[in-house]
C-alpha cells in the first residue's frame, strides 16, 4: 500500500493523543513538561508532511522555530520547576495547589 | 521501501510515547522520550526534511533530553513518591474516550473522502541545508532574528526564576 499524506497525518495525531494522555494521567512535572514536548514534536510532523505536499520547504523553517520555542519553553519550565522545588521539596502537582488554598 | 520505514518509525515513535507515559521512573521515562524522537528523525528523512532529521536528534534528543536528564537527577531521584499506580475513577473517560473518538472521525472520513496522496515526487534538494537556509536567511530573515530574541529572553528568564532570591543585586 502506498504511504499518503493521510498515513502521516494520522501518525502525528496518534503521537499527539499520546502526549495529551500522559499530560493528563502523570503527577510529575517533570514528566509532564516531557509530553508537551512530545505533543510539540508531533506538530513538526504535521508541518514537514504538509510541507512535502505542497513541495514548499517554508514547513521546514516553522519546524525548526518550533525547536527553538521547545528548546525555550523547557529551559523555563524547568527553572521554575526547580524553584517550586526548592520552596516545596516536591514536583508532584497533587500536592502544589497553592491557588486552590 | 518507504513503506515499510514508515510502518516502523510509526509504530516505534508511538511505542516510544506510550512507553514514556507508563514508566514510573521519570529517568527511565526521558530514555524512551530520546527513543520516540529518534524515529521522529527517521520519520523526517522519509519526508524529504534530511536537514531536520538531523537537528531532530542534535537539538531534541540531545540538548533538551539531557536538560530534563540534568533535573530529574537534580531534583529528587528518579521515582516520585505518591506517583499513582493506577488511574482514578474520573480520569477514566478523560484517558479512554478521545483516542476511541478521534479513530472514528478518521475511520468516517477515510472511508469517505479516501486517502491523500502526494502530488510530484519531491525535487532534487529538497529540503537540503542549502535550500532551508535560503529560505531562513532569505525570506523567513526576521522570524529567524525574531527566534533569537525568543532564545535570548527565555535564558534570562531562566537565571531570573532559577537565582537565590537573596542574592539579587537591588535586595
Amino acid at each position: 500500500m502506498e504511504i499518503t499524506l493521510t498515513h502521516y497525518l494520522v501518525l502525528a495525531m496518534a503521537v499527539f493523543l499520546t502526549g495529551m494522555i500522559g499530560f493528563i494521567v502523570r503527577r510529575n512535572a517533570i514528566v509532564m513538561l516531557m509530553c508537551v514536548e512530545l505533543m510539540l514534536s508531533s506538530v513538526n510532523i504535521v508541518f514537514a508532511a504538509y510541507s512535502r505536499f505542497h513541495a514548499n520547504a517554508d514547513g521546514h523553517v516553522f519546524v525548526l522555530m518550533n525547536f527553538a520555542v521547545a528548546a525555550a519553553e523547557a529551559a523555563i519550565g524547568l527553572a521554575i520547576l526547580v524553584e517550586i522545588f526548592r520552596r516545596r521539596r516536591t514536583v508532584n502537582v497533587d500536592d502544589l495547589k497553592a491557588l486552590m488554598e | 521501501m518507504e513503506g515499510i520505514l514508515f510502518w516502523v518509525c510509526g509504530v516505534l515513535m508511538v511505542f516510544g510515547g506510550v512507553m514514556m507515559v507508563l514508566q514510573r521512573n521519570a529517568v527511565v521515562s526521558a530514555v524512551w522520550l530520546i527513543f520516540a524522537f529518534v524515529c521522529a528523525a527517521g520519520i523526517f528523512s522519509l519526508l524529504a526534511a534530511p536537514f531536520l532529521a538531523v537537528m531532530q536528534i542534535l537539538v531534541y534528543a540531545g540538548a533538551i533530553m539531557v536538560l530534563f536528564l540534568f533535573v530529574i537527577m537534580m531534583l529528587q531521584g528518579p521515582v516520585l513518591e505518591g506517583e499513582r499506580k493506577r488511574l482514578a475513577l474520573p480520569l477514566w473517560p478523560a484517558v479512554a474516550i478521545p483516542p476511541v473518538a478521534i479513530a472514528v472521525m478518521v475511520i468516517g472520513y477515510v472511508k469517505r473522502n479516501g486517502l491523500t496522496s502526494w502530488g510530484a515526487p519531491a525535487a532534487e534538494g529538497f529540503g537540503s541545508p542549502a535550500h532551508v537556509a535560503e529560505l531562513l536567511l532569505g525570506k523567513y530573515l526576521l522570524a529567524f532574528e525574531l527566534i533569537s530574541i525568543v532564545l535570548l529572553v527565555a535564558i534570562i528568564g531562566a537565571l531570573f526564576v532559577g537565582k537565590d532570591e537573596r542574592k539579587l543585586p537591588w535586595k
